[in-house]
């Protein structure tokens, strides 16, 4: 028997467009759209459809003009009315091998019951229509006979309709309890209180429903649940999404998704702000938070990566990612050739990605939190204060320049000499580092150990450096304020002791300019910097003499540094061992030290012969220019920073001004560590790259040149405008777009009844499901258009509706004729979302906070899961779980690394984020079991409900457990269901009452405290009620 | 599900329960819901599938695979692809005729010569094949007569990200369903106490900064989650949320998993739901979990020659040789598609050392677990795969001597090995040029690779699809010949 049907279930489901069959056979009209055009697309199109690469003959059974066309044989594809002459029904009915179609050895064949149907529907006329999606929706006629209910609307007569059709009738309305858990959990992602119970059952006016639809939609907590299937879509995380998978800064986009939904933003703008808020004339904060939407996409940095790839590959995901969100078109096929099955050319598909082409965007994103372009997002409160304190900056630098213009400098001429003769020593360390050096060992700032005799050996001044270690150890500064500046012929040295009780089996000298690629080694070639043998990893001989101080040397130009540069930074390496240092320094041409100048000629003839320097890049570049050339700007720039950074004497004058200034930069720069930042979207100034047709979507074979476009078979809109994004977006709101409205619809509706009217949702096109009520479709897209995009007005039709209103209770007829609830003679029921999973059990609980927005947040994890997998390097390598509030708050506001999201997320079905996920599939596993008995979320969630119980209800257990049972579930248990949870009680109350130390152990799960005034045991049973009582389907379930 | 079929299950659970006491019998249940399952359990006979498949393409080969997933790349040129003329061209140029203008990765790209790298290591022929491999595996060298080694595997991709993602979902771009999920999509599950494809995570001992991993690489893309990987973690919980709660006792879970069973069943009475029963389901079999997981990951009763064969770090938990006992015992328990990942191997510098001690680390254990299969009978339907995601250029990156040298990434070939399962033992298959550049004979791309997996399993890899987005996906995409020449 089994076998059987297991088969019966494999054949329904590999065959999608049979899994919500249709009635044709038993219906006299065909509708060629429902009816044939799947059949053509499934079996025909690989050969007779929109691909002209796979086409194989002239026919086309995609096209009006074609199907009905003379075929070159002088017969036709299809004769209205004639299917004896339509040389279509002639060869799927042909018994000769050579002219039978579909082809003997095709995959796809066409059953007799599917053969009739063509024949059927030409002897009625043949008759033509564009594929049902791209034609502009029109609002139909309320059906008749079927009548709007009382408690309902439009809706309701759609539906009722088709159930009168299949002989169903509708459910009767939901009890008021399941009524307000539904549509709170639906509108707000959370379960009503106790108290919001009461007071819906408590108000019998007529209008009491629609008050409480009205609450929910003006909640705060409305945006959080409608941004979380958007940011589905959006595909938005917290971090790059490949290979590093460093974390990024994009969470003011994920609120600003949330306060867009609350404001109810109209879907039109909400659309174009976030595919084109950036192109927006004069666009605001917000405006460009939310273009921020085009850069959700997953962005790598991996070493090696070529920049063209990767370009191409953050292109095709934007373009398939808003083919899905709005249009619900595949354009995944046209990356590579033209669609088998809808009229989209693979030239159209590059047309769209032109409108990616001109990114002010770098391919590769540096692992960095703001891989640009970003801005800074500051509050209503960090922007008043930041606007203070640039106008205190900008008018002490007023004062400033007012003071250096009244200095009234005159070069006095040069009077020091640069070079010496000779070499001449000078000493850098000795006793302790120079001055302004910041001193680090193995990456982390940590102090050099300075040790003095005579417990350990000393050289030089007193004190030496000592350091010891296992394998590689390094110490070394940079950021010396007075740097050194090396001649060629200079020598550096120092001296060093081996503790002959443990020596070293490396020495390496290190030298920094602006990076560290001057080495030289003593003793085995083990540290692997640079390229051994050349200046990067010069060999120096064999690791000196342990036990006595050995002075070592190298000159600057064995290692590679040039005249005239400036070193400020310098490494003593080891390999093991234990080893004293002291006495490092240069034997030097140049005078070393701090130079004080008075002449800014002087100075800038110094400077103008150094290679390297920390002065900014601008004025160096300007004063290596000649006098004569430099502009007046220029001039004025030296000059000040001259007065202001070099010659001490002018720095003592100015300096009230001067420590104004750098006190208010400290505060600005404080201040902005506070001030949150995010990605948003920017074109080049010069449009310069071209978009080609990629042959088989292969980034480095360009064929034929594109310019931005719009598909020229989606509907009829034409619209007028430059190439630009904002084009593109207007495009897709236009109010005679046949898809936005209807795909978006669409999505809303599959949010309460868990399947869409269409079930593809991801796929309105000729392999997508037809819709199971497509008037009622083209009814709700047309009246959201004409609703002016009024998102709010559409979900509270929805949840008014009567037949949303329904019982979800399933009577064996329900099963026998509509298994899957698609024609809604009931009302909905099924899982709750991962996030809504948690939500509930955190409100059931009263652990949930409700602070909205900010950085990602990090609840309980077991150890180890980013570790097992991160690249070592990466800043999410070790998950630092939160504490305090941040444990307890909406899932929406969870970190989300997307190679390895939250387990008790992706557990639940929820998508990685990776990419653009237009529906969630609902399974129901062990795995989802063993989270909801033993995560510490849950647990916890627990212990703090069964405090509720002990403390909010009355003293018999019977009391509590009603408490409880309303709590998670929203209704009053009956008596079977007390007396089981009493019995469950009662046993868990002796387990504990046996074994008082588990008890304790139990109250200890999660970090929220226990009300240590209850009983230990007790609260432990209790918890464990609690625990059952989250786990109860009814209370993981929407019903 | 089929109305007809549901409500026939339906009926009978509603028999079922309502005569059953409390504490339902997982194994009754199970079989109840599914009756395939326990028929499973004569060696060589392969049950009929019951995921989207309801019977097998073709006669399998292979009940379950074990892939032993070296991430990061291992070198060809030092373990399998012995290139002896190599050693008269230490430091010379890679000639233009070999390189063919392909493009190489950004990170040798700019450097000034492409100066090529012997192997620093010996090699030499072992079994009745003859096969050539290097000193660096001698345990593996042993096994060589059960092994088919294929040096021409290739693919597109040359950085690890995409190239994984590639080779484990058939994309080099996320959210496709990695292989282990289209098995356990297109067959169903193959064991009802532990999960029918399971990931491991190895320890490793070259350096420290490598390769990331992604949960997709193991993930369901846009196939319920159900199908995706579950990691058997070597730390902690074996798997996730495994273990009650600090103080809650098997008693007091049985107490709570008692009474949810009888409110669920209330609730079905009341609203009629089916999925109810799943769930009750569902939740007997995280019970049988609890208890099933343990015993798995419990080898304190392998006999000591057992453990002796694994080598010293079978009693390291997470290393690879751990691991590969580990997937010895899955697959003992049912488990269809075991992988254990190793990183490590991304050497471009400093190839030498790191690639000796990574090495160490999964020699014995993988050509014991060969043995430990094939001693219980396992390997003839068990196919075991050790590879990589491509391979590393002859070239040196960085600096050359004849003891330190890097290798670059090499997409166009790389060596991988086969066994059990339905391959052809004692085999080398394939050919490259004598830089080990270019494939001469018989190129493998790995969608081949995948497809011949899928056939051994008795899958047609154009056959298992899933309509997504209008279009049927499979997890070769538009690619993938059967591998004939390399079949039982």
């Amino acid at each position: 028997m089994n076998k059987t049907c297991y088969s019966l279930l494999a054949i329904l489901l590999l065959n999608n467009n049979l899994l919500f069959p249709t009635t044709a056979i038993s219906e006299d009209r065909i509708d060629f759209n429902r009816d044939i055009k799947p059949l053509f697309s499934e079996t025909c199109y690989t050969c007779h459809g929109p691909d002209k690469n796979t086409r194989e003959t002239d026919l086309r059974l995609d096209t009006e003009e074609s199907v009905f066309a003379e075929l070159d044989s002088g017969t036709h594809g299809i004769v209205k009315g004639k299917p004896e002459e339509s040389e279509v029904y002639l060869r799927l009915t042909s018994k000769d091998s050579d002219m039978v179609m579909p082809p003997e050895d095709a995959e796809k064949k066409l059953a007799p019951k599917q053969i009739k149907l063509i024949k059927q529907w030409i002897v009625q006329g043949a008759e033509w229509k564009g594929h049902w999606s791209y034609t502009k929706p029109v609002r139909p006629e309320i059906p008749k006979p079927a009548t709007i209910p009382a408690d309902g609307n439009e809706i309701d007569a759609f539906i009722q309709q088709r159930l009168l059709k299949e002989g169903l009738t509708p459910s009767k309305r939901a009890t008021k309890e399941k009524l307000i858990r539904r549509v709170t959990l639906d509108l707000t992602g959370l379960p009503p209180t106790l108290k919001e119970i009461d007071a819906f059952l408590n108000d019998n006016s007529p209008g009491s429903y629609e008050k409480l639809v009205d609450r929910l939609l003006d909640s705060k907590h409305y945006g959080e649940q409608q941004a979380r299937f958007w940011l589905d879509v959006a595909r938005y995380g917290d971090t790059h999404g490949l290979h590093l998978d460093n974390e990024r800064s994009m969470w003011p986009y994920r609120d600003w998704v949330i306060s867009s939904f609350n404001k109810n933003d109209p879907f039109d703008e909400f659309t174009i702000n976030q595919l084109a808020g950036d192109l927006l004339p004069k666009p605001s904060q917000e405006q460009l938070i939310a273009s921020g939407y085009n850069r959700c996409n997953v962005s790598t940095s991996e070493g090696g990566s070529i920049n063209e790839e990767v370009r191409v590959r953050y292109a095709i995901d934007r373009v398939e990612t808003l083919g899905i969100t709005w249009l619900a078109i595949s354009f995944n096929c046209t990356v590579c050739h033209d669609h088998k099955y809808d009229p989209i050319s693979q030239k159209e598909f590059y047309q769209l990605f032109a409108f990616y082409s001109n990114i002010d965007e770098k391919p590769m994103d540096g692992n960095a939190l703001l891989p640009p372009p970003s801005i800074q997002v500051p509050t209503k409160d960090q922007k008043t204060k930041l606007d203070g304190l640039n106008k205190q900056i900008a008018s002490a630098k007023t004062e400033l320049q007012k003071k250096i213009d009244g200095l009234g400098y005159k070069d006095p001429g040069d009077n020091q000499k640069t070079k010496f003769e000779t070499l001449k020593e000078y000493v850098w360390i000795d006793d302790s580092i120079p001055a302004g050096a910041v001193p680090v060992t193995e990456g982390k700032p940590d102090k050099w150990e300075f040790v003095s005799a005579p417990d350990h050996p000393v050289y030089s001044g007193k004190k030496s450096v000592r350091r010891s270690g296992k394998g590689r150890v390094q110490q070394y500064f940079t950021k010396a304020t007075t740097p050194l500046l090396v001649s060629e012929d200079d020598v550096f040295f120092t001296h060093v002791y081996i503790d002959p009780a443990d020596p070293p089996h490396e020495l390496m000298l290190q030298f920094y300019d602006t990076d560290w690629q001057h080495r030289c080694y003593w003793g085995r070639d083990i540290v692997q910097f640079g390229a051994t043998g050349t200046p990067t990893r010069l060999p120096m001989g064999k690791i000196p003499e342990a036990g006595k101080w050995v002075r070592l040397e190298v000159t600057a130009k064995q290692v590679g540094i040039p005249d005239g540069t400036l070193i400020n930074g310098w490494a003593l390496t080891q390999v093991e061992g234990t080893v004293y240092w002291d006495k490092s320094g240069i034997n030097s041409k140049y005078q070393q030290g701090p130079k004080e100048y008075e002449s800014q000629k002087a100075w800038e003839l110094a400077v103008a012969n150094i290679k390297k320097s920390n002065i900014p890049k601008p004025i160096l570049v300007a004063i290596k220019k000649e006098t004569k050339k430099r502009s007046t700007k220029e001039k004025k720039d030296i000059h000040n920073y001259f007065l202001t950074k070099i010659n001490k004497k002018t720095q003592k004058t100015l300096k009230p001004q001067l420590d104004k200034v750098a006190q208010l930069k400290k505060k600005i720069t404080e201040l902005n560590k506070h001030i949150p930042n995010t990605l948003v979207m920017k074109e080049k100034m010069d449009p310069t790259t071209e978009t080609f047709i990629l042959t088989r979507g292969e980034y480095d074979k360009q064929g034929e040149k594109v310019t931005a476009g719009i598909p020229s078979n989606v509907g009829s809109v034409k619209i007028d405008g430059p190439p630009t994004r904002l084009t593109l977006a207007k495009w897709i709101v236009h109010p005679d777009h046949p898809l936005t409205a209807r795909v978006t619809m669409n999505r809303i509706w599959q949010q309460y009844f868990g399947t869409g009217i269409v079930k593809t949702a991801e796929d309105f096109g000729s392999q997508g499901e037809w819709p199971s009520h497509p008037k009622l479709l083209d009814w709700l897209a047309v009246e959201f258009i004409e609703s002016g995009w009024d998102v709010k007005h559409m979900h509270k039709l929805i949840v008014m509706s009567s037949t949303y209103q329904q019982t979800s209770n399933i009577k064996p007829e329900h099963i026998e004729k509509d298994p899957f609830n698609r024609l809604l003679a009931r009302g909905p029921r099924y899982r709750l979302d991962a996030e809504m999973l948690r939500d509930n059990a955190l409100a059931i609980s009263g652990l949930l906070k409700n602070k909205m927005g900010g950085r990602g947040v990090s609840p309980y994890q077991p150890l180890g899961i980013w570790k097992e997998v991160g690249y070592t390097s990466s800043n999410t390598a070790n998950y630092k779980q939160s504490h305090g509030d941040d444990l307890y708050r909406r899932s929406i506001y969870t970190f989300w690394k997307r190679t390895s999201p939250p387990p008790t997320m992706i557990t639940f079905d929820a998508p990685s984020r990776e990419a653009c996920s237009a529906r969630r599939a609902r399974t129901n596993t062990p795995l989802q079991a063993l989270i909801l008995m033993n995560e510490t979320q849950y647990i916890e969630a627990a212990r703090i409900l069964a405090e509720r119980l002990m403390k909010e209800a009355g003293d018999s257990p019977e009391d509590k457990i009603i408490h409880g049972f309303r709590i998670c579930t929203g209704r009053i248990p009956n008596d079977k269901e007390i007396s089981i949870i009493k019995d469950i009680f009662k046993q868990q109350l002796e387990e504990y009452k046996n074994s008082p130390e588990a008890a304790k152990k139990l109250l200890n799960v999660g970090e929220a405290k226990s009300d240590k005034s209850l009983d230990t045991t007790e609260l432990a049973a209790w918890t464990m009620v609690a625990n059952l009582l989250l786990n109860l389907d009814e209370t993981v379930t929407k019903n | 599900m089929d109305p007809r079929i549901e409500r026939q299950l339906l009926e009978t659970r509603r028999h079922f329960f309502g005569k059953s006491a409390a504490g339902i019998g997982t194994a009754a249940l199970a079989s109840l819901l599914n009756p395939t399952l326990f028929a499973d359990d004569k060696p060589n006979k392969i049950s009929e599938p019951h995921g989207v498949m309801n019977a097998f393409h073709h006669a399998p080969t292979a009940k379950r695979v074990i892939y032993l997933f070296m991430a990061g790349a291992p070198s060809q040129i030092d373990l399998l692809d012995y290139k002896p003329k190599l050693n008269e061209m230490f430091d010379k140029e890679l000639p233009d005729s070999i390189r063919k203008g392909q493009r190489i990765t950004t990170m040798t790209s700019g450097q000034s010569r492409l100066p090529i790298a012997p192997s620093a290591f010996k090699f030499k022929q072992h079994g009745k094949a003859g096969t050539w491999v290097s000193e660096l595996l001698p345990h593996t060298a042993k096994m060589v007569d059960d092994l088919c080694v294929i040096k021409t595997v290739n693919t597109e991709a040359i950085n690890h990200d995409p190239a994984i993602t590639y080779i484990q979902t058939g994309s080099q771009l996320p959210g496709r369903p990695s292989m282990g999920a289209w098995l356990s999509y297109g067959l169903g599950k193959s064991t009802e106490e532990l999960p029918s494809f399971v990931v491991l995570h190895s320890t490793w001992s070259a350096k420290r900064d490598a390769q990331a991993l992604y949960s997709r690489l193991w993930g369901s893309g846009w196939l319920p989650s159900e199908h995706q990987g579950v990691s058997l973690r070597s730390k902690g919980d074996p798997v996730l949320y495994l273990s009650n709660p600090d103080g809650v006792s098997a008693k007091v879970r049985r107490n709570m998993l008692d009474g949810l069973s009888k409110l669920n069943q209330e609730e079905f009475a009341q609203t009629g739901d089916p999925e109810i029963n799943t769930r009750i389901a569902q939740y007997e079999m995280a019970y049988k979990m609890q208890t099933s997981v343990p015993e798995l990951t419990d080898i304190s009763k392998e006999p000591k020659h057992i453990l002796d064969m694994y080598g010293p770090d079978v009693h390291k938990k997470g290393t690879f040789a751990a691991n590969c006992l580990q997937a010895r015992r899955l697959a003992e328990r049912g488990v269809r598609f075991t992988q254990i990942f190793i990183r490590g191997w991304d050497q471009h510098g400093n190839l030498p050392r790191d690639i000796r001690l990574q090495c160490k680390d999964v020699d014995q254990g993988s050509a014991a677990l060969i043995q430990d299969l094939k001693q219980r009978g396992m390997l003839d339907d068990t196919l075991v795969i050790w590879g990589g995601e491509f391979g590393r250029t002859v070239y040196c990156q960085g600096t050359l001597t004849k003891t330190q040298y890097g290798r670059d990434h090499h997409p166009r070939c790389f060596s991988i090995w086969m066994a059990g399962g339905g391959i052809k033992p004692g085999m080398v298959y394939g050919e490259t040029d004598d830089f080990s550049y270019n494939v001469i004979e018989n190129p493998i791309h790995f969608h081949d690779l995948n497809t011949t997996i899928l056939h051994c399993l008795g899958i047609n890899h154009e056959k298992l699809t899933y309509r997504f987005q209008g279009r049927d996906f499979r997890l070769t995409d538009i690619h993938g010949n059967l591998i004939k020449d390399i079949l039982v």
